[in-house]
């Protein structure tokens, strides 16, 4: 926890400061004095009510929505969560339920970009702030808060050159997608393509879809593993996935010969699979910062005098990876306690 | 086999109806598993032509790799199936209890208790299901979906919040039990081998594996004669959540983790598929271990070649589906809708 809260504490700073910020512009427009700035703030977001529809409660959910429970409770924000545990059906009615709930701010985590366009439309037009939650959809609301996959794709595309290209190895690479209509997937794919387009002796001899499933990666990695006994690499879209894949390159003897990367969010897992060597190298969505950011983004929309559908904020979060037991912190534990 | 089939078109009072159904029983084997036998080796045959990686020893093993754990489901489901029943909480117990084996193992309790305690419960589930199924009458379909999503709520709510749960580095000699062995040899292949074989001695060899055939032919008569009939449907489901326990070890022992999504995939259906493709029809007391062998050797195959052929995911989804329906199709054709088959449930 105290490195978790250490590498947590720039974000909060940044967060005080986009506050102070937020509060100085307010101070010009109803003369606002330091004094009274805590009181300013508090008028506009205490007893506001947040809305939030993830996937389902799987380890990052919790993550982010232990940060927002703790944040949202100190300043008075009530916090109501609907989890439709991957039923598309279940998610856009608990959404559309939600709006006829008027709540001030709704954030889904979107499964496909069509989904729920159309109830996210109604939502802004029925005066709640829309907020979309790493996977986003067709209708752009606020804010978005998350991953830029076609970055994160760029920056695994490049560790591949580095490790794989300019031909000192085989130049084989092995994909493996989550579920293949996801955005994630889709987007992914498409930036580590082009990607690595930059090095023509990098290519990919196989990509499939995993399902976000360790079996299903296992299987296939074993297969692949024996039809390219050159194989420089496996990348795995998820880390708990790609754990699968690397068992599979334990089990075929093959560690360390070729390598095993993971983009991922960033759970204990992937940090602790770097350590066993299992995972040459992990790319983190740093969770945990994520989570932070998104209290942040709805404090600015409360705060704001737009309304809803007015602006567009996007709140792309960065990417770190892990290399080894030093890069502990950009791993996160849920905090059964929040 | 053939005979009962016969019978059955005898007894239907549409005369033109009974001689398609002798037809067929010329044209077709009687025997589903044959057919599917007969399908693998064309597959077979065709990938080992056009594909120079598919016919090494090496292919081979990660082939039989990859379908082991599904065998060892279809082996338990296979046995409920066989006795007319169906048990559709076999992954979501086995998600649950792997999880919480994992979760002891992982707080330092001893092995044999940590891995008792997880079969302990297993059985306790299947033995709820039969309970449910054979004494207080509800149909199989809604008493295993229950006790499913009952057993994943309560572990999900009591001990895995977060779905996940990664096996300790201090507890990798389970890991062996998904390694190889020094030439090359799956142990969990190995695990499926030492599973079906103790299957079909219980199956074909003792009185409780002739009953369970004799109560899937007709509940009524295996009643009336005198068989426990009853009793008989709690040991089934104990058996299929205890069986699909040794294939959740063995998922864990190959992955090193355990996620309890999969009781939310498509692998239910997978195991139901390999049971009915191989032959186990779902009008009970047909098929053995032979076509839980079959069914999922088809499926090894056609998965293992999609994946050496870098199939995209629609034209996997295409193959897959033409080939449950050719299943069904000949199903329905070996077994076609008569007075027999028509009677469902005790």
């Amino acid at each position: 926890m105290g490195i978790n809260l250490s590498k947590r504490l720039p974000a909060i700073a940044a967060g005080a400061a986009l506050s102070i910020l937020a509060g100085s512009a307010m101070t010009l427009a109803a003369n606002i004095t330091r004094d009274t700035s805590r009181q300013a703030f508090d008028t506009a977001i205490s007893g506001k009510k947040v809305a939030w529809v993830p996937l389902w409660m799987g380890v990052l959910e919790s993550e982010w929505t232990g940060i927002m429970k703790d944040q949202f409770g100190q300043y008075g924000i009530s916090l109501v969560t609907r989890d439709p545990n991957f039923n598309n059906d279940a998610q856009l009615q608990a959404v559309s339920q939600l709006i006829d709930e008027k709540p001030d701010v709704l954030i889904v985590q979107n499964n496909s970009t069509t989904l729920l366009a159309k109830e996210l439309k109604r939502a802004s037009d029925a005066g709640i702030y829309v907020v979309q939650m790493n996977m986003a959809s067709n209708y752009v609301g606020d804010a978005y808060v998350g991953v830029d996959y076609t970055q994160a794709g760029h920056q695994v595309a490049d560790e591949l050159i580095k490790q794989c290209g300019g031909g000192k190895t085989s130049g084989e690479v092995a994909l493996i997608l989550g579920e293949a209509t996801a955005a994630p997937s889709i987007e992914g794919l498409k930036a580590i393509t082009d990607g690595l387009k930059k090095d023509p002796t990098v290519k990919i001899v196989s990509s499939q879809p995993g399902d976000w499933d360790a079996n299903k990666a296992n299987q296939i990695a074993t297969t692949v593993l024996q039809q390219y006994p050159k194989l420089c690499a496996i990348h795995g879209f998820w880390g708990p996935m790609a754990a699968g894949a690397a068992q599979a390159v334990k089990n075929a003897g093959r560690q360390g010969d070729v390598k095993v990367f993971a983009i991922s969010d960033g759970q204990m897992g992937d940090c602790d699979l770097v350590e066993q060597g299992l995972f040459t190298k992990a790319l983190s969505n740093r969770a945990d910062v994520q989570g932070i950011t998104l209290v942040n983004a709805v404090l600015s929309l409360l705060q704001g005098k737009d309304k809803p559908g007015d602006k567009h904020l996007f709140y792309f979060t960065n990417n770190y990876w892990i290399e080894s037991a030093k890069d502990r912190g950009y791993c996160y534990k849920v905090d059964k306690a929040k | 086999m053939g005979a009962r089939q016969t019978l059955g078109a005898v007894t239907d009072s549409d005369s033109s109806k009974a001689k398609r159904a002798t037809a067929r029983g010329r044209l077709l084997p009687a025997n589903q598993e044959f057919a599917v036998f007969a399908t693998v080796a064309v597959c077979f045959v065709a990938m080992a032509l056009t594909m120079p990686s598919f016919l090494t020893l090496g292919n081979m093993f990660a082939l039989t790799r990859g379908i082991s754990v599904l065998g060892i489901l279809a082996l338990g489901m296979g046995i409920v199936v066989i006795a007319r029943g169906i048990d559709l909480s076999q992954v979501a117990v086995l998600a649950s209890t792997c999880g919480i084996t994992v979760v002891l193992l992982n707080n330092g309790i001893p092995a044999p208790v940590a891995l008792g305690a997880g079969l302990f419960i297993a059985i306790g589930i299947g033995c709820l299901n039969g309970l449910l199924i054979a004494f207080v009458e509800i149909p199989a379909l809604f008493a295993t979906l229950a006790t499913g999503l009952l057993t994943l709520g309560a572990t999900r709510a009591l001990v895995l919040p977060q779905l996940i749960v990664y096996l300790g580095p201090e507890n990798a000699w389970l890991q062996q039990f998904g390694g190889n062995l020094s030439i090359g040899l799956p142990i969990p292949v190995i695990v499926f081998a030492v599973v079906a074989l103790v299957m079909h001695v219980f199956l074909v060899h003792t009185v409780l594996g002739r009953s369970i055939y004799a109560q899937g032919d007709n509940p009524e008569t295996a009643w009336l004669t005198g068989m426990p009939v009853r009793p008989m449907i709690v040991t089934e489901y104990a058996l299929s959540s205890a069986i699909g326990y040794i294939g959740g070890l063995v998922m864990v022992a190959s992955t090193s983790l355990m996620h309890l999504q999969i009781a939310d995939s498509s692998l239910i259906f997978d195991v139901i598929l390999v049971v009915v493709l191989g032959g186990i029809s779902l009008t009970g007391g047909r098929g053995g271990v032979s076509s839980v062998i079959a069914g999922t050797l088809l499926i090894g195959i056609l998965l293992n070649g999609m994946t050496l052929l870098n199939l995209d995911t629609q034209t996997q989804n295409i193959i897959r589906g033409a080939v449950l329906l050719a299943a069904i199709v000949v199903d329905s054709l070996l077994h076609p809708h008569d007075e027999e088959t028509s009677k469902q449930g005790l």
